[in-house]
Protein backbone atom coordinates (compact mmCIF):
# COMPACT_ATOMS: atom_id res chain seq x y z
CA UNK A 1 0.00 0.00 0.00
CA UNK A 2 2.77 2.42 0.94
CA UNK A 3 4.73 1.59 -2.22
CA UNK A 4 1.89 2.49 -4.59
CA UNK A 5 1.55 5.89 -2.91
CA UNK A 6 5.30 6.52 -3.04
CA UNK A 7 5.39 5.60 -6.73
CA UNK A 8 2.29 7.63 -7.59
CA UNK A 9 0.43 4.62 -9.00
CA UNK A 10 -2.39 4.35 -6.47
CA UNK A 11 -5.03 5.90 -8.72
CA UNK A 12 -6.44 4.75 -12.03
CA UNK A 13 -5.78 6.31 -15.40
CA UNK A 14 -9.34 6.77 -16.61
CA UNK A 15 -9.18 10.53 -17.03
CA UNK A 16 -12.61 11.72 -18.19
CA UNK A 17 -13.62 8.08 -18.70
CA UNK A 18 -15.88 6.34 -19.35
CA UNK A 19 -17.94 9.55 -19.13
CA UNK A 20 -17.22 13.18 -18.41
CA UNK A 21 -19.08 14.02 -15.20
CA UNK A 22 -21.17 17.15 -14.69
CA UNK A 23 -19.45 20.10 -13.06
CA UNK A 24 -20.16 20.54 -9.38
CA UNK A 25 -20.77 24.04 -8.13
CA UNK A 26 -20.76 25.54 -4.66
CA UNK A 27 -22.29 28.92 -3.92
CA UNK A 28 -22.33 30.65 -0.55
CA UNK A 29 -25.15 32.98 0.47
CA UNK A 30 -23.86 35.37 3.09
CA UNK A 31 -26.54 36.73 5.43
CA UNK A 32 -25.72 39.91 7.37
CA UNK A 33 -27.34 41.19 10.56
CA UNK A 34 -28.91 44.14 8.68
CA UNK A 35 -30.75 41.78 6.33
CA UNK A 36 -28.37 42.12 3.38
CA UNK A 37 -27.51 39.02 1.38
CA UNK A 38 -24.50 38.45 -0.84
CA UNK A 39 -23.35 35.48 -2.86
CA UNK A 40 -19.77 34.23 -3.08
CA UNK A 41 -17.96 31.27 -4.58
CA UNK A 42 -14.69 29.73 -3.29
CA UNK A 43 -12.00 32.09 -4.59
CA UNK A 44 -8.32 31.56 -5.38
CA UNK A 45 -5.73 33.68 -7.14
CA UNK A 46 -4.80 31.77 -10.28
CA UNK A 47 -6.19 29.53 -13.00
CA UNK A 48 -3.98 26.66 -11.76
CA UNK A 49 -5.43 26.97 -8.25
CA UNK A 50 -8.90 27.24 -9.76
CA UNK A 51 -8.43 23.84 -11.42
CA UNK A 52 -7.66 22.41 -8.00
CA UNK A 53 -10.74 23.91 -6.41
CA UNK A 54 -12.85 22.55 -9.28
CA UNK A 55 -11.28 19.13 -8.64
CA UNK A 56 -12.17 19.39 -4.96
CA UNK A 57 -15.81 20.23 -5.75
CA UNK A 58 -16.04 17.33 -8.19
CA UNK A 59 -14.60 14.99 -5.57
CA UNK A 60 -17.03 15.98 -2.84
CA UNK A 61 -19.91 15.52 -5.27
CA UNK A 62 -19.12 11.80 -5.50
CA UNK A 63 -21.03 9.30 -3.35
CA UNK A 64 -17.86 8.08 -1.61
CA UNK A 65 -17.44 11.55 -0.11
CA UNK A 66 -20.90 11.58 1.48
CA UNK A 67 -19.48 11.40 5.00
CA UNK A 68 -16.86 14.09 4.36
CA UNK A 69 -18.92 16.48 2.27
CA UNK A 70 -20.39 18.47 5.12
CA UNK A 71 -17.03 18.73 6.90
CA UNK A 72 -15.30 20.02 3.77
CA UNK A 73 -18.07 22.45 2.89
CA UNK A 74 -17.95 23.77 6.45
CA UNK A 75 -14.21 24.39 6.01
CA UNK A 76 -14.87 26.19 2.74
CA UNK A 77 -17.61 28.25 4.39
CA UNK A 78 -15.21 29.17 7.20
CA UNK A 79 -12.68 30.37 4.61
CA UNK A 80 -15.33 32.64 3.08
CA UNK A 81 -16.45 33.85 6.51
CA UNK A 82 -12.90 34.90 7.41
CA UNK A 83 -13.10 37.33 4.49
CA UNK A 84 -16.59 38.49 5.51
CA UNK A 85 -16.56 38.17 9.27
CA UNK A 86 -19.54 40.49 9.74
CA UNK A 87 -21.84 37.86 8.21
CA UNK A 88 -23.94 36.06 10.80
CA UNK A 89 -24.92 33.09 8.69
CA UNK A 90 -23.66 31.40 5.54
CA UNK A 91 -25.81 29.08 3.49
CA UNK A 92 -23.80 26.73 1.30
CA UNK A 93 -25.67 25.52 -1.76
CA UNK A 94 -24.07 22.58 -3.55
CA UNK A 95 -25.27 21.47 -6.95
CA UNK A 96 -24.27 20.08 -10.28
CA UNK A 97 -24.24 21.97 -13.56
CA UNK A 98 -25.81 20.03 -16.41
CA UNK A 99 -24.37 20.95 -19.80
CA UNK A 100 -26.38 20.79 -23.02
CA UNK A 101 -25.26 18.60 -25.90
CA UNK A 102 -24.02 20.29 -29.10
CA UNK A 103 -27.44 19.80 -30.72
CA UNK A 104 -29.26 21.20 -27.69
CA UNK A 105 -26.85 24.14 -27.61
CA UNK A 106 -27.67 24.91 -31.24
CA UNK A 107 -31.34 25.02 -30.30
CA UNK A 108 -30.72 27.57 -27.61
CA UNK A 109 -30.51 25.26 -24.59
CA UNK A 110 -27.93 26.46 -22.07
CA UNK A 111 -26.43 24.98 -18.92
CA UNK A 112 -28.75 24.34 -16.01
CA UNK A 113 -28.03 23.83 -12.33
CA UNK A 114 -29.44 21.02 -10.29
CA UNK A 115 -29.68 21.52 -6.54
CA UNK A 116 -28.15 18.69 -4.47
CA UNK A 117 -27.46 19.83 -0.91
CA UNK A 118 -27.75 22.90 1.28
CA UNK A 119 -26.07 23.59 4.59
CA UNK A 120 -26.54 26.52 6.98
CA UNK A 121 -23.63 27.63 9.10
CA UNK A 122 -24.16 30.20 11.86
CA UNK A 123 -21.13 32.30 12.83
CA UNK A 124 -20.15 34.60 15.67
CA UNK A 125 -17.57 37.36 15.28
CA UNK A 126 -14.61 35.23 16.43
CA UNK A 127 -15.16 31.69 15.25
CA UNK A 128 -17.67 29.35 13.66
CA UNK A 129 -20.29 28.56 16.28
CA UNK A 130 -22.60 25.96 14.93
CA UNK A 131 -23.35 23.99 11.82
CA UNK A 132 -26.92 23.23 10.86
CA UNK A 133 -27.05 20.92 7.88
CA UNK B 1 15.15 -26.44 -22.25
CA UNK B 2 16.63 -24.58 -25.19
CA UNK B 3 13.33 -22.85 -25.83
CA UNK B 4 13.05 -21.68 -22.21
CA UNK B 5 16.65 -20.48 -22.36
CA UNK B 6 15.87 -18.64 -25.59
CA UNK B 7 12.89 -16.82 -24.04
CA UNK B 8 14.86 -16.08 -20.90
CA UNK B 9 17.54 -14.43 -23.01
CA UNK B 10 14.88 -12.51 -24.94
CA UNK B 11 13.34 -11.29 -21.71
CA UNK B 12 16.69 -10.23 -20.29
CA UNK B 13 17.50 -8.55 -23.59
CA UNK B 14 14.21 -6.66 -23.44
CA UNK B 15 14.53 -5.60 -19.80
CA UNK B 16 18.23 -4.68 -19.87
CA UNK B 17 18.96 -3.21 -23.30
CA UNK B 18 22.13 -1.17 -23.82
CA UNK B 19 21.06 2.45 -23.60
CA UNK B 20 22.40 5.98 -23.74
CA UNK B 21 21.38 8.50 -21.13
CA UNK B 22 19.57 10.89 -23.49
CA UNK B 23 16.20 9.85 -22.13
CA UNK B 24 17.35 10.41 -18.56
CA UNK B 25 18.63 13.90 -19.39
CA UNK B 26 15.23 14.68 -20.92
CA UNK B 27 13.38 13.31 -17.91
CA UNK B 28 15.56 15.22 -15.45
CA UNK B 29 15.40 18.45 -17.41
CA UNK B 30 11.67 18.20 -18.05
CA UNK B 31 10.63 17.25 -14.55
CA UNK B 32 12.84 19.92 -13.01
CA UNK B 33 11.12 22.52 -15.16
CA UNK B 34 7.73 20.95 -14.45
CA UNK B 35 8.19 21.19 -10.69
CA UNK B 36 9.33 24.82 -10.88
CA UNK B 37 6.33 25.74 -13.06
CA UNK B 38 4.02 23.85 -10.71
CA UNK B 39 5.33 25.84 -7.75
CA UNK B 40 5.04 29.14 -9.60
CA UNK B 41 1.51 28.34 -10.79
CA UNK B 42 0.14 28.15 -7.24
CA UNK B 43 2.61 30.49 -5.55
CA UNK B 44 -0.02 33.04 -4.47
CA UNK B 45 -2.29 30.37 -3.01
CA UNK B 46 0.43 28.09 -1.62
CA UNK B 47 -0.18 28.79 2.07
CA UNK B 48 -3.93 29.15 1.55
CA UNK B 49 -4.16 25.69 -0.05
CA UNK B 50 -1.79 23.91 2.33
CA UNK B 51 -2.49 25.44 5.74
CA UNK B 52 -3.56 23.26 8.63
CA UNK B 53 -5.77 26.05 9.96
CA UNK B 54 -6.97 29.23 8.35
CA UNK B 55 -6.70 28.07 4.76
CA UNK B 56 -9.21 26.96 2.15
CA UNK B 57 -9.58 23.51 3.70
CA UNK B 58 -7.48 21.99 6.45
CA UNK B 59 -4.46 20.02 5.35
CA UNK B 60 -4.95 17.86 8.45
CA UNK B 61 -8.00 16.17 6.93
CA UNK B 62 -6.07 14.62 4.03
CA UNK B 63 -3.13 13.78 6.28
CA UNK B 64 -5.32 11.90 8.75
CA UNK B 65 -6.92 9.90 5.96
CA UNK B 66 -3.50 8.89 4.62
CA UNK B 67 -2.18 8.15 8.11
CA UNK B 68 -4.90 5.50 8.38
CA UNK B 69 -3.71 3.92 5.12
CA UNK B 70 -0.03 4.01 5.98
CA UNK B 71 2.00 6.02 8.49
CA UNK B 72 4.95 6.04 6.06
CA UNK B 73 3.36 8.18 3.32
CA UNK B 74 5.21 11.56 3.35
CA UNK B 75 3.19 14.58 4.39
CA UNK B 76 3.78 18.21 5.23
CA UNK B 77 2.68 17.62 8.81
CA UNK B 78 6.05 15.92 9.46
CA UNK B 79 7.96 18.99 8.33
CA UNK B 80 5.64 21.40 10.16
CA UNK B 81 6.04 19.40 13.38
CA UNK B 82 9.82 19.33 12.95
CA UNK B 83 9.95 23.06 12.30
CA UNK B 84 7.74 23.66 15.33
CA UNK B 85 10.53 22.27 17.53
CA UNK B 86 12.71 25.13 16.26
CA UNK B 87 10.03 27.73 16.97
CA UNK B 88 9.02 28.21 13.34
CA UNK B 89 5.42 29.04 12.52
CA UNK B 90 3.42 26.94 10.08
CA UNK B 91 3.33 29.80 7.57
CA UNK B 92 7.13 30.15 7.68
CA UNK B 93 7.61 26.42 7.21
CA UNK B 94 5.24 26.29 4.24
CA UNK B 95 7.17 29.15 2.64
CA UNK B 96 10.45 27.33 3.29
CA UNK B 97 9.01 24.18 1.69
CA UNK B 98 8.02 26.22 -1.38
CA UNK B 99 11.54 27.68 -1.72
CA UNK B 100 13.12 24.25 -1.13
CA UNK B 101 10.93 22.67 -3.81
CA UNK B 102 11.75 25.42 -6.31
CA UNK B 103 15.45 25.14 -5.48
CA UNK B 104 15.39 21.34 -5.81
CA UNK B 105 13.57 21.71 -9.13
CA UNK B 106 16.20 24.18 -10.37
CA UNK B 107 19.03 21.86 -9.30
CA UNK B 108 17.30 19.04 -11.13
CA UNK B 109 16.90 21.21 -14.21
CA UNK B 110 20.60 22.07 -14.15
CA UNK B 111 21.74 18.60 -13.13
CA UNK B 112 23.54 19.82 -10.07
CA UNK B 113 23.71 17.29 -7.24
CA UNK B 114 21.27 15.36 -9.39
CA UNK B 115 20.63 12.39 -7.11
CA UNK B 116 20.07 14.48 -3.97
CA UNK B 117 17.94 16.94 -5.95
CA UNK B 118 15.83 14.10 -7.39
CA UNK B 119 15.21 12.58 -3.96
CA UNK B 120 14.43 15.97 -2.38
CA UNK B 121 12.09 16.94 -5.22
CA UNK B 122 10.26 13.61 -5.09
CA UNK B 123 9.89 13.75 -1.29
CA UNK B 124 8.74 17.37 -1.07
CA UNK B 125 6.42 17.10 -4.06
CA UNK B 126 4.89 13.91 -2.68
CA UNK B 127 4.46 15.45 0.78
CA UNK B 128 2.68 18.46 -0.73
CA UNK B 129 0.57 16.22 -2.99
CA UNK B 130 -0.56 13.95 -0.16
CA UNK B 131 -1.26 16.81 2.23
CA UNK B 132 -3.39 18.49 -0.43
CA UNK B 133 -4.82 15.27 -1.82
CA UNK B 134 -8.37 16.63 -1.96
CA UNK B 135 -7.09 19.38 -4.27
CA UNK B 136 -4.89 17.19 -6.44
CA UNK B 137 -5.61 15.74 -9.86
CA UNK B 138 -4.01 13.43 -12.44
CA UNK B 139 -1.12 15.74 -13.26
CA UNK B 140 0.20 15.46 -9.71
CA UNK B 141 0.23 11.67 -9.79
CA UNK B 142 1.97 11.63 -13.16
CA UNK B 143 4.64 13.99 -11.84
CA UNK B 144 5.15 11.66 -8.86
CA UNK B 145 5.53 8.70 -11.22
CA UNK B 146 8.19 10.54 -13.22
CA UNK B 147 10.05 11.75 -10.13
CA UNK B 148 9.98 8.27 -8.61
CA UNK B 149 11.64 6.67 -11.63
CA UNK B 150 14.05 9.57 -12.00
CA UNK B 151 15.16 9.19 -8.40
CA UNK B 152 15.90 5.48 -8.94
CA UNK B 153 17.64 5.87 -12.31
CA UNK B 154 21.44 6.03 -12.63
CA UNK B 155 22.11 9.76 -12.29
CA UNK B 156 23.91 11.92 -13.30
CA UNK B 157 23.53 11.99 -17.09
CA UNK B 158 26.15 13.47 -19.37
CA UNK B 159 24.19 16.68 -19.98
CA UNK B 160 24.15 17.54 -16.29
CA UNK B 161 26.47 19.95 -14.52
CA UNK B 162 27.41 17.04 -12.29
CA UNK B 163 28.96 15.29 -15.29
CA UNK B 164 30.38 18.36 -17.02
CA UNK B 165 31.57 20.35 -14.05
CA UNK B 166 31.87 18.07 -11.03
CA UNK B 167 33.09 15.13 -13.14
CA UNK B 168 30.68 12.88 -11.30
CA UNK B 169 29.76 9.56 -12.93
CA UNK B 170 26.88 7.16 -12.24
CA UNK B 171 27.70 3.86 -10.57
CA UNK B 172 25.30 1.64 -12.49
CA UNK B 173 25.08 2.89 -16.06
CA UNK B 174 24.15 -0.63 -17.11
CA UNK B 175 20.73 -0.01 -15.53
CA UNK B 176 19.93 2.91 -17.86
CA UNK B 177 18.12 0.59 -20.26
CA UNK B 178 16.20 -1.14 -17.48
CA UNK B 179 14.80 2.07 -16.01
CA UNK B 180 13.86 3.33 -19.43
CA UNK B 181 11.99 0.08 -20.03
CA UNK B 182 10.18 0.55 -16.72
CA UNK B 183 9.11 4.05 -17.74
CA UNK B 184 8.07 2.80 -21.20
CA UNK B 185 6.01 0.01 -19.65
CA UNK B 186 4.40 2.46 -17.25
CA UNK B 187 3.42 4.75 -20.14
CA UNK B 188 1.95 1.81 -22.06
CA UNK B 189 -0.15 0.83 -19.03
CA UNK B 190 -1.36 4.41 -18.53
CA UNK B 191 -2.50 4.78 -22.14
CA UNK B 192 -3.93 1.29 -22.50
CA UNK B 193 -6.17 1.55 -19.46
CA UNK B 194 -7.00 5.19 -20.17
CA UNK B 195 -8.07 4.27 -23.71
CA UNK B 196 -9.91 1.15 -22.57
CA UNK B 197 -11.90 3.09 -19.97
CA UNK B 198 -12.84 5.68 -22.59
CA UNK B 199 -14.03 3.20 -25.20
CA UNK B 200 -16.29 1.47 -22.66
CA UNK B 201 -18.59 4.49 -22.53
CA UNK B 202 -20.72 5.60 -25.51
CA UNK B 203 -19.74 9.24 -24.97
CA UNK B 204 -16.30 8.77 -26.54
CA UNK B 205 -17.86 7.21 -29.66
CA UNK B 206 -20.49 9.84 -30.42
CA UNK B 207 -18.52 12.97 -29.53
CA UNK B 208 -20.62 13.88 -26.48
CA UNK B 209 -17.76 13.41 -24.04
CA UNK B 210 -15.39 15.54 -26.08
CA UNK B 211 -18.03 18.27 -26.27
CA UNK B 212 -18.63 18.05 -22.53
CA UNK B 213 -14.91 18.04 -21.73
CA UNK B 214 -14.37 21.18 -23.81
CA UNK B 215 -17.44 23.07 -22.59
CA UNK B 216 -17.15 22.08 -18.95
CA UNK B 217 -16.02 24.82 -16.57
CA UNK B 218 -13.17 25.51 -15.86
CA UNK B 219 -11.94 23.88 -19.10
CA UNK B 220 -14.21 25.93 -21.37
CA UNK B 221 -11.52 28.16 -22.84
CA UNK B 222 -12.99 27.79 -26.32
CA UNK B 223 -16.41 29.35 -26.68
CA UNK B 224 -19.21 26.83 -27.22
CA UNK B 225 -20.44 29.08 -30.06
CA UNK B 226 -17.20 28.39 -31.92
CA UNK B 227 -17.00 24.75 -30.91
CA UNK B 228 -20.50 23.94 -32.12
CA UNK B 229 -19.45 24.77 -35.69
CA UNK B 230 -17.15 21.75 -35.56
CA UNK B 231 -19.68 19.38 -34.00
CA UNK B 232 -19.43 16.89 -36.87
CA UNK B 233 -15.74 16.41 -36.13
CA UNK B 234 -16.35 15.61 -32.46
CA UNK B 235 -17.24 11.90 -32.90
CA UNK B 236 -14.21 11.36 -35.16
CA UNK B 237 -11.90 13.15 -32.74
CA UNK B 238 -13.38 11.31 -29.74
CA UNK B 239 -12.78 7.92 -31.37
CA UNK B 240 -9.31 9.04 -32.46
CA UNK B 241 -8.44 9.91 -28.85
CA UNK B 242 -9.21 6.49 -27.41
CA UNK B 243 -7.80 4.70 -30.46
CA UNK B 244 -4.54 6.60 -30.02
CA UNK B 245 -4.45 5.66 -26.35
CA UNK B 246 -5.47 2.03 -26.61
CA UNK B 247 -3.16 1.47 -29.58
CA UNK B 248 -0.18 3.10 -27.89
CA UNK B 249 1.23 0.02 -26.09
CA UNK B 250 1.16 -1.97 -29.35
CA UNK B 251 2.06 0.48 -32.07
CA UNK B 252 4.66 2.52 -30.21
CA UNK B 253 6.98 -0.47 -30.80
CA UNK B 254 6.17 -0.83 -34.50
CA UNK B 255 9.12 0.27 -36.67
CA UNK B 256 6.99 2.25 -39.13
CA UNK B 257 4.13 3.45 -36.94
CA UNK B 258 5.88 4.42 -33.74
CA UNK B 259 7.06 7.79 -35.00
CA UNK B 260 3.66 9.02 -36.27
CA UNK B 261 1.99 7.49 -33.21
CA UNK B 262 4.28 9.30 -30.80
CA UNK B 263 3.89 12.59 -32.69
CA UNK B 264 0.09 12.17 -32.65
CA UNK B 265 0.13 11.54 -28.88
CA UNK B 266 2.32 14.61 -28.32
CA UNK B 267 0.00 16.73 -30.46
CA UNK B 268 -3.01 15.40 -28.57
CA UNK B 269 -1.49 16.49 -25.26
CA UNK B 270 -0.49 19.86 -26.67
CA UNK B 271 -4.06 20.26 -27.90
CA UNK B 272 -5.49 19.36 -24.49
CA UNK B 273 -3.16 21.86 -22.86
CA UNK B 274 -4.10 24.70 -25.19
CA UNK B 275 -7.82 23.97 -25.58
CA UNK B 276 -8.57 23.15 -21.95
CA UNK B 277 -5.98 25.24 -20.11
CA UNK B 278 -4.39 22.14 -18.60
CA UNK B 279 -0.88 23.33 -19.33
CA UNK B 280 0.88 21.42 -16.58
CA UNK B 281 -0.97 18.21 -17.37
CA UNK B 282 0.05 18.56 -21.00
CA UNK B 283 3.65 19.37 -20.18
CA UNK B 284 4.18 16.43 -17.83
CA UNK B 285 2.71 14.00 -20.38
CA UNK B 286 4.91 15.44 -23.11
CA UNK B 287 7.98 15.14 -20.87
CA UNK B 288 7.20 11.54 -19.93
CA UNK B 289 6.54 10.58 -23.55
CA UNK B 290 9.67 12.27 -24.85
CA UNK B 291 11.79 10.63 -22.17
CA UNK B 292 10.25 7.19 -22.63
CA UNK B 293 10.18 7.02 -26.43
CA UNK B 294 11.65 10.21 -27.90
CA UNK B 295 15.33 9.17 -28.24
CA UNK B 296 15.47 6.61 -31.00
CA UNK B 297 12.08 7.54 -32.48
CA UNK B 298 12.08 11.31 -32.89
CA UNK B 299 15.85 11.64 -33.12
CA UNK B 300 18.90 9.41 -33.21
CA UNK B 301 20.37 8.45 -29.92
CA UNK B 302 23.96 9.48 -29.39
CA UNK B 303 26.68 7.65 -27.60
CA UNK B 304 28.02 8.88 -24.29
CA UNK B 305 31.48 10.39 -24.84
CA UNK B 306 33.41 8.29 -22.38
CA UNK B 307 31.17 5.36 -21.86
CA UNK B 308 31.07 3.44 -25.11
CA UNK B 309 30.64 0.10 -23.42
CA UNK B 310 27.11 0.85 -22.29
CA UNK B 311 25.49 1.57 -25.62
CA UNK B 312 25.12 -0.47 -28.77
CA UNK B 313 23.62 2.27 -30.93
CA UNK B 314 20.61 0.17 -31.86
CA UNK B 315 17.54 2.17 -32.83
CA UNK B 316 14.93 -0.53 -32.42
CA UNK B 317 13.41 -0.89 -28.98
CA UNK B 318 12.57 -4.53 -29.46
CA UNK B 319 13.46 -7.63 -27.45
CA UNK B 320 16.59 -7.94 -29.59
CA UNK B 321 18.29 -4.86 -28.24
Amino acid sequence: MTYVHLAGIESGYGFFAPNVPGTCKLVFELHYPDGRTETRVPAVSSHASGLRVATLLDKIGRPQYDSLREVIIKMLASAVWREHSDAKMIRAVFGVVTLPTAEEFEHGVRESSEFLYSYDFAFQPDEPKQANP
Amino acid sequence: MRRSEFWKQRLIGFLFPPESDNWLALLRFGLGLQVVLYCLSIRKDWTYLLAGNGGLISRNLSERIFALESPLIPRLGWIVTLGGHFGLSEESILSIVWYCLVTAGCFLFLGLFSRAAAIATWFLHLAVLKSADLLSYGMDNLTTIGLFYLMLSPLPDRCSLDWQWRKSRPKHRDLLGFWRRVLQTQMCLIYFFGGLAKCLGPGWWNGINLWRALTRPPFDLISADILVRFKHFLPITGVAVWLLEIGYPFLIWHPRLRRPWLIAILLMHAGVGIAMGMYLFASVMIVLNLAAFGPGILWHRTQAPDDGSSFSGSMVPSPKN
